[in-house]
């Protein structure tokens, strides 16, 4: 069977028990077509970066599903009816990933990332500067070696 | 006359070190639509993704970064355009 994430969300106005029974209910559509749910992971309340139908902000879910094409057709064709899904994002993985999702461990605090000066990553902008041992030395610079050549056949 | 002209490689006075893909290598972090903050990295700030030529992402994972910041984009987890 082919291994599916996907993603959905839904609407800020609902509760997070909702929530809950939403994925729980999409699950039972998964099941009932013979695949299985091995992962559901809900991110929380987040906000999103532009209004998806007049949202500011969203539930997300994360759900790692194995199971045959038809049931994951029927799970999104009931997810464009129901009214508390803004959007949805099926994809078909390799793998499945069962680790939480990266935004989660940065999701800590705002506030505690901006910290210190230690935490902030490498400088982009300082990459591309030349180093200092990239510069030419002055011991192989061809001009004086042209020099010497010239006094030589000079005298000669 | 032109034989004697020292064969020389002249060095370039501003040499700068060929950066190397940030994707590939050991340890080198998984390009994830989910991961936000590695996105982020690879867009400017009006929302614009940056050129490899600048980041020095191989062409194989700009393709797939490019794939994960539309996928993020689309779940709103990245802006299409920032004003």
């Amino acid at each position: 069977m082919p291994l599916y994430e996907h993603v959905f969300i839904a609407r800020q106005d609902v509760s997070s028990q909702q929530v809950d029974q939403m994925s729980d209910g999409f699950k039972s559509i998964i099941e009932e077509g013979g695949g299985k749910v091995s992962m559901v992971e809900s991110w929380g309340l987040r906000s999103l970066t532009y209004k998806i139908k007049k949202n500011r902000k969203g539930h997300y879910v994360r759900l790692n599903i194995e199971a045959p094409t038809a049931a994951v057709l029927e799970m999104e064709r009931q997810m464009r009816i129901h009214d508390d899904v803004l959007r949805f994002l099926t994809v078909r993985v390799d793998e499945l990933d069962p680790n939480p999702a990266a935004l989660l461990s940065s999701r800590g605090g705002r506030d505690d990332r901006r910290g210190g000066r230690d935490d902030r990553g490498p400088r982009r902008d300082r990459d591309d500067r030349p180093r200092r041992d990239d510069r030419p030395r002055r011991d192989d610079r061809p001009a004086r070696d042209d020099a010497a050549k010239t006094e030589t056949k000079g005298s000669a | 006359m032109t034989d004697r002209i020292p064969q020389v490689p002249v060095r370039r006075p501003f040499f700068r070190r060929r950066k190397t893909c940030p994707f590939s290598g050991t340890n080198a972090p998984k390009i994830d639509y989910k991961d936000v903050k590695l996105l982020q990295r690879f867009v400017s700030e009006r929302g614009k993704m940056v050129p490899s030529r600048i980041t020095a992402v191989s062409l194989k994972h700009q393709r797939k970064l490019a794939k994960a910041v539309k996928r993020a984009r689309f779940l709103g987890l990245l802006p299409y355009t920032v004003d």
